[in-house]
């Protein structure tokens, strides 16, 4: 099978043509939108496309003479709502029968309420916007896929790590520089899953004859709570785990000016007027509140002291969460089953992770 | 007259050339691009110059400078054409896509006695030449080892895909960002006695490479440079009696931590003081931008005679050639994550590309 991959530069669309290409099993023609992406599928003899998951006509010409398509492209939350339905325009204008949408478990929340399952009602009243713009951008994608009569099917990964995976390279900084936190004692669940484990359930998508329409909450096999994933990775990185910080509770969370900003610059009335700003003053202002950072107020007499937790609103409300949800609807209409286990997911994560910064001379 | 109009040209030579051409140093002749849109971008700011899609359409008068700022597939044959006509060139790095166009540009410019510059500034920076003093004097004693880094997520501006295509561009990240490394190395410490070279290109360009160095007298050296993820940036020297680190494209600072010291000094570089310079602090020597301009202005001065040209071809060819022995000894990096089964793939497309 042709198939083509959105967003092949990012975290998992470049683990995707790895795992594709080097399977042997289907042609993967990656897609992205500016020649400057293109530096991690060149590795590869590869026909790749430039094509730009926000432009139905650019969509469609780099998807033509594929039979299926994975979309892994990210975007700001306004992006992300508009995503599905040029998807679906773009594919069904190649002759595409089958799309494979990477949606959130997000989609729920952060902290999941017990019981949740796919047949869950969702809702769009999260704190964090970007869980409200991935249940427009799903519920978009299924309609869109209706529309089309395209066989659309959607993931709903929760906590996707792997090689080249912020949360990797994240934790270790944070676990190096004692800025790491657990809540309650790291009893919280992540709902973590490994890249080679997401693919697998895209592969499943792809070679399935049923059970399209439908979204699938995919994860690892084990449940994995933050002091697994924590301890773990402290011990990949052979650093002590005392150095985590144990937290009961959380500051107000306030939306930065940057987050301010951005919410006002999504509302329809905004970008309706943008097309009139000129390309320089919008780069700019980008540039400038890209760099907005007010600073505290310096105090010469305090003593430098141990770096205090690096706590955001998304991972609060992460190490909060008590529900591991069930991958029941995946293992029975998909057949999936996660194939690496949590122990070898992460030993291979980390051996990337001194792949990439490891240049100590032997 | 400049030859490319894209980003190298926007980004590095419209600033170095607006600033030399107000000061009556240079005047900008024409515009080369076969792209409107890329001469536009330039056009703005030389409203007098010639814009023109190819260079043979050029009037510029015997003894100009051409500056070459095209893909490196385009160096060898508008060189070749540039100095038949009588012009002086100035050439962006890489020199050229193999050392054979690098010796045929040599070639050209001699027959036709004329001066053939490479872009290679991070030699003006004053922090690489106070390594360079390093170095060849030995104020810190022999080096012992050092570990170099750079790189991070691809980002640079390329207008083109063919930044990507092996059969436009012969190489990734090692002919890139290390033709700058490379150059540096071999300036300051001479071609290495022994080397091995691994990287990740699986049949197309690697976006992480890795080389390690060996040196007579005993240095070992290890080069890591990246399209793919996040690096220090940073250089690192062991000394016998200190240690040396670099930030890369910190033009005028060091830190240096003498053996035996507690601490690290992170300087900056300035004018020595002498008795009428009260206050060094104010002579900072020069930045990033400023050696960019300082290479411009040593070619100019080359080519009137006033000063030696510091970075001739032959120069350019150093690093070029040992590009390209490691290309030719390379070994598939390994990348850990990989199942066996693709480990085994990945060997084969990278035995048989």
């Amino acid at each position: 099978m042709k198939i083509a991959i959105i967003g092949a530069n990012g975290f998992i669309g470049s683990r995707l043509v790895e795992q594709f290409h080097l399977g042997g099993q289907h042609t993967v023609i990656p897609v992205v939108r500016k020649p400057a992406s293109l530096a991690l599928p060149a590795r590869f003899s590869l026909e790749w496309r430039l094509g730009d998951a926000l432009e139905t006509e650019s969509l469609t010409a780099a998807l033509q003479g594929c039979d299926a398509v994975v979309h892994a492209a990210i975007g700001d939350p306004l992006q992300i709502e508009k995503m599905p339905a040029i998807l679906c325009a773009a594919a069904a204008a190649a002759g595409i029968k089958r799309v494979v949408y990477l949606s959130s478990a997000s989609v729920h929340g952060q902290s999941i309420p017990p019981g949740t399952t796919e047949a869950t009602p969702l809702h769009t009243e999260h704190s964090i916007d970007y869980n409200n713009a991935k249940v427009r951008a799903e519920r978009s994608f299924f309609s869109e896929c209706s529309k089309y009569r395209m066989d659309g099917y959607a993931l709903r990964p929760g906590v996707v790590y792997g090689p080249r995976s912020r949360w990797i390279a994240d934790l270790a900084e944070e676990l190096r520089e004692g800025r790491a936190w657990l809540f309650d004692e790291g009893r919280g669940i992540c709902n973590s899953i490994y890249v080679d484990n997401l693919i697998h359930a895209i592969r499943l998508c792809l070679e399935a004859n049923a059970g399209a329409g439908q979204p699938y909450l995919v994860g690892d096999e084990e449940t994995v709570t933050w002091a697994d994933f924590y301890h773990q990775a402290a011990q990949l990185t052979g650093l002590p785990t005392t150095s985590i910080h144990r937290v009961d509770r959380f500051p107000a969370f306030e939306k930065s000016f940057r987050e301010r900003v951005e919410k006002t610059v999504a509302q329809p009335w905004v970008q309706s007027l943008l097309p009139a700003v000129p390309f320089k003053l919008k780069r700019a202002t980008k540039t400038l509140i890209a760099s907005w950072n007010p600073p505290g107020s310096p105090d010469a007499w305090a003593l430098p002291g141990r770096p205090g937790p690096h706590i955001t609103e998304e991972m609060a409300l992460l190490q909060q969460n008590r529900w591991r949800f069930p991958h029941t609807q995946a293992a029975q209409n998909l057949g999936y089953r996660a194939p690496v286990s949590f122990e070898e997911a992460m030993r291979r994560s980390f051996a990337w992770l001194r792949f990439a910064t490891d240049v100590s001379v032997k | 007259m400049l030859i490319g109009c894209g980003a190298v040209a926007q980004q590095f030579y419209l600033p170095t050339l607006r600033t030399l051409s107000s000061l009556g140093e240079v005047s900008v002749q024409a515009l080369v691009d076969p792209s409107d849109s890329a001469r536009r971008a330039l056009a703005g700011t030389f409203p007098q110059a010639q814009q023109i899609a190819q260079l043979n359409e050029s009037n510029a008068p015997d003894g100009s400078l051409a500056i070459i700022a095209t893909p490196p597939r385009f160096h060898c044959a508008q060189t070749v054409d540039a100095v038949k006509r009588g012009w002086h060139v100035l050439c962006e790095k890489p020199m050229a896509s193999t050392s054979v166009e690098c010796e045929q540009m040599i070639a050209s410019a001699k027959s036709s006695h004329r001066l053939l510059a490479v872009g290679l500034y991070k030699r003006f920076f004053p922090s690489s030449r106070y390594l360079k003093d390093l170095f060849s004097q030995g104020q810190l004693g022999a080096l012992r080892s050092f570990s170099i880094s750079e790189g991070g997520p691809f980002r640079w501006p390329a207008a083109s895909p063919s930044f990507f295509n092996k059969a436009q561009t012969p190489g990734g990240v090692l002919l890139d960002i290390g033709v700058h490394v490379l150059d540096l190395l071999i300036w300051w410490l001479n071609e290495p006695s022994a080397y091995q070279y691994f990287d990740d290109a699986m049949g197309g360009l690697e976006t992480n490479a890795r080389v390690e160095l060996d040196y007579p007298g005993g240095a070992r050296g290890v080069l890591h440079l990246s399209r793919d993820w996040y690096t220090p940036n940073q250089y690192r020297f062991v000394f016998e009696r200190g240690i040396v680190g670099w930030k890369v494209n910190d033009a005028n600072g060091l830190t240096v931590q003498l053996s035996g010291a507690s601490s690290a000094l992170r300087s900056q570089l300035v004018t020595p003081s002498t008795p009428s310079l009260s206050d060094p602090a104010a002579q900072l020597q020069p930045t990033n931008p400023q050696s960019f301009i300082a290479q411009l202005r040593n070619v100019a001065a080359a080519i009137q005679g006033r000063e030696t040209l510091l970075i001739p071809g032959e120069e350019g060819l150093r690093s070029l050639r040992f590009i390209e022995t490691c290309y030719a000894h390379r070994t598939l990096i390994e990348q850990p994550w990989f199942t066996p089964a693709e480990a085994e793939r990945a060997r084969h497309l990278a035995a048989t590309s």
